[in-house]
């Protein structure tokens, strides 16, 4: 206990806390810019960082992540071109919450679940997080072969309207996935040679496209409309975008659905924030029932996308801080840094350095408090940006997207990449093709090829091991459910038109 | 006459004009350091420091560049087409350097690289799982005779340095083994310690720390000692001819001059040996370890060497 109140009597100083505000500020508009990820501000804070105290170190690494998120779907909502991939499905239902005048009332409950999402990990990092981690040992390439099989099926519900559409938006994902160098021995697929494709269409790029670029050339097809929705701030609206009790109440469930589930996806390793998000927004359309408005502008989507990303991301520190292994790319810069302030991560951590557990359980909590106050300020001002006529806003898009995509990796090709996904996304919409399928079976085949492929490098071939399996036979089976209810949902659907 | 001795002395002075300029040959545009990998990585911060503490021994700027992709190959690739200026340099070593190219097709070898200096390098350690039953190189290699395949080895990816330890070993010990690769070190070992694999490597921090923790059995180095783990016996101590390990330090392109390579490598030299450089790299957990540049070169060549042989069965 005393260290924890040392560690607590630490982070409120003064300029730990400026630190923290400029943090949260730098991390949330980082976050925001299409192409400009997380990942990429914690990576250019490192070298900062690591001439910082390791408190100050800290405070600025994970104020950065935590606001890196939430400002992702500030552009998702206002602009439906989310600025990180963790805020596409947030897109869905926040920018048609945005055009129908709720701008500002989807922005605060993308804040709030972001806000309960992360402290419901930053809750089970503190509590459980050994045992937890401990757990998700468990999941070798097999279960998680079995576990990506799930999740594929379930995702795939996300589909939209037309089950064909759906599937070839999802095979053309697959597709596309494949480019680059095979997981197992090396060799490259579909690279014509080039070097740069060897891991593949980057996927910043890709999504950026997909999303933000096709946005704008369909504004550009369109002539630039004005903004059709009043974002005068009236009376009336002000009423609107206000949050009721009820509002609340009906965000609730799925706040805490969508952030168990987050979390669980954060404690394995290589699924991410964006499947999480998907995965959330899947089941709160199932539970939703079909009469429900998700998909059209509605709360508890929003608030079930936001409350999951958050959560994955806090989540990633409990391998991270519990056995020294890093859970994404984010926490493995964090750990990097450690080592560089002079801690080194490992399963001993919180017997060797428990002031370094609690400063960044401390930390963590901090800068989530504070991302609710500095988004809270921020979007008064922030739903503006609506009133910049599309003339002006969509071209300042374009060009933060372009250079965004080429920062990612320092490559011209990333730009190509973008372009073309932009070009694509925009014929898809325009024939009515789900653009939603591509980017979730994008994400999750590489690890789902990984993962069957390192279980039969080690039952030598035989495809056995997934039946004898218990967990890995149980996805097969739940799969196998799934896919037969809703082939029959969509029967019944059809025969009595 | 006068014309023919004014013509020879023409010659002359073109033939001994790039010469002369060689030697005293000084860099006047930025120097460019490519990193074959993300900020925030274990390359990208031997660049850093390097340019950080060499800065003040050059006139001109040193710019980090990164430029990531397929395992450092791209940035590899880049240098090895660049012009032979002393202006673009890699921070190499590693797998781009000695195991990729003895697995794949690249579009660079490594003869195509000039060693300028070698400025760290990071010792790997073979781990198995605690309580697995491996306690000892030798228990690994009896349980491989006895079942060939039948033992698995996670690495940070196909063709990486990792999976070319283990090749070598395999090969040095007369053995076979499954390669599990994995896409970087860290699920690698989740994958160990969760069961789903019999060895991996870590480097010695790592190492150390889960062996204190009790989760792993330290097997051996991959090359000589580790100043973190100083009782841990090498391999090759063990009997078996292996010396793979991760290698940092600067090359240009092979036709660079012997004038430019050897500016070059002075002032990292003393950059090397100054206090900013001494303290940055103890706080960056960086093991400082000199070589000339044609001694990083043969280091670089041998272990390449080992790893083809492992390869060619």
């Amino acid at each position: 206990m005393d260290i924890f109140l040392t560690s607590l009597a630490g982070q409120l100083q003064p300029m730990v806390l400026l630190t923290m505000v400029v943090s949260v500020v730098i991390g949330m508009i980082v976050g925001a810019i299409p192409g400009l990820t997380v990942s990429i501000a914690v990576a250019l804070a490192v070298p900062v960082a690591i001439f910082l105290p390791t408190d100050y170190a800290l405070v600025m690494l994970a104020s950065l992540y935590a606001a890196g998120v939430y400002g992702g779907s500030v552009s998702a909502i206002l602009l439906n071109a989310p600025g990180t991939p963790a805020s596409a499905a947030t897109a869905i239902d926040g920018h048609q919450m945005a055009r129908q005048g709720l701008a500002k009332k989807a922005l605060n409950i993308a804040l709030l679940a972001s806000a309960f999402g992360s402290m419901f990990s930053i809750l089970l990092l503190v509590t459980f997080a050994p045992l937890l981690a401990k757990f998700a040992l468990r999941f070798g390439p097999v279960e998680m072969a079995g576990l990506l099989l799930f999740t594929f099926t379930i995702v795939g519900t996300v589909s939209g309207s037309s089950m064909i559409k759906g599937l070839f938006s999802a095979a053309l994902g697959i597709l596309l996935a494949t480019i680059g160098s095979d997981p197992m021995i090396g060799v490259p697929r579909f690279t014509f040679g080039n070097t740069s494709l060897l891991d593949g269409l980057t996927y910043i790029p890709l999504l950026v496209g997909l999303f933000a670029i096709a946005e704008v050339l369909k504004m550009a097809g369109e002539g630039f409309p004005r903004q059709s929705h009043d974002v005068e701030l009236g009376s009336e609206n002000k009423a609107r975008n206000r949050l009721t009790g009820s509002d609340m109440k009906a965000i609730s469930m799925p706040m805490v659905r969508g952030s168990i589930i987050g979390s669980f996806v954060g404690l394995m390793p290589g699924i991410g924030s964006t499947i999480s998000a998907f995965l959330a927004y899947a089941d709160i359309k199932r539970s939703a029932g079909s009469t429900s408005k998700v998909g059209s502008g509605d709360i508890r989507a929003v608030a079930a996308c936001e409350s999951s990303n958050n959560a994955t991301g806090g989540a990633t520190f409990i391998p991270t801080l519990a056995l020294g292994i890093p859970g994404d790319a984010v926490t493995a810069i964090i750990l990097g840094a450690l080592v560089m302030l002079g801690v080194q991560p490992g399963p001993l951590l919180f017997v060797t350095n428990p002031g370094i557990v609690y400063t960044v359980y401390i930390v963590l909590f901090l800068s989530t408090v504070m991302m609710v106050i500095v988004g809270l300020v921020a979007t008064r001002a922030l739903v503006y940006v609506l009133r910049v006529p599309n003339l002006y806003l969509m071209p300042i898009v374009a060009l933060t997207c372009a250079a965004g995509s080429f920062v990612v990796r320092n490559n011209v090709l990333d730009t190509f990449v973008m372009l073309g996904a932009g070009v694509m996304a925009f014929v898809f919409g325009r024939v009515g093709v789900p653009v939603a399928p591509l980017l979730i079976s994008f994400i999750v085949t590489p690890p789902f090829e990984e993962a069957v492929r390192q279980s039969l490098a080690y039952s030598h071939g035989s495809f056995s091991i997934f039946v004898t399996n218990w967990f890995s036979l149980i996805a097969i089976l739940l799969s196998a459910i799934v896919v037969v209810l809703v082939a029959l949902a969509q029967r019944r659907r059809v025969i009595p038109a | 006459m006068r014309n023919l001795i004014a013509k020879i002395g023409l010659a002359a002075a073109v033939a001994l004009a790039p010469m002369s300029a060689f030697a005293d040959w000084k860099p006047e545009r930025p120097i460019n350091i490519i990193v074959g990998f993300s900020a925030g990585g274990g390359t990208d911060a031997t660049a850093r420091l390097i340019a950080s503490s060499a800065q003040e021994f050059f006139e001109v700027p040193l710019v980090v560049v990164n430029r990531p992709g397929a395992s450092g190959t791209l940035a590899a690739e880049i240098v090895a087409g660049s012009e032979p200026d002393g202006l673009t340099l890699l921070v190499a070593g590693g797998s781009e350097s000695t195991s990729v190219p003895n697995h794949l097709k690249t579009n660079y070898s490594l003869d195509q690289l000039r060693g300028v200096i070698r400025v760290n390098r990071e010792h790997m350690v073979i781990v198995t799982k605690a309580g697995s039953g491996l306690k000892s190189a030798e228990d690994i290699v009896a349980a491989a005779k006895e079942n060939p395949g039948g033992l698995t080895f996670g690495s940070s990816g196909p063709a990486s340095i990792l999976h070319s330890a283990f090749l070598v070993f395999a090969k040095q010990a007369g053995i076979e083994m499954t390669h599990v690769p994995f896409q970087g070190g860290a699920p690698a070992l989740a994958a160990l310690l969760g069961g789903h694999i019999d060895m991996t490597i870590l480097t010695p921090g790592d190492a150390k720390a889960q062996s204190e923790a009790g989760n792993v059995n330290l097997i051996a180095t991959t090359s000589d000692r580790a100043p973190q783990l100083p009782d841990l016996a090498s391999l090759s101590e063990l009997g078996y001819d292996v010396n793979v390990e991760n290698m940092k330090g600067l090359v240009v392109q092979a036709d660079t001059p012997d004038e430019v390579v050897q500016y070059l490598h002075d002032k990292f030299k003393a950059a090397m040996e100054s206090e900013t450089f001494e303290s940055l790299a103890g706080r960056a957990n960086i093991q400082p370890a000199y070589l000339n540049g044609a001694d990083f070169d043969a280091a670089m060549q041998n272990m390449s060497k080992a790893i083809k042989e492992a390869l060619s069965e």
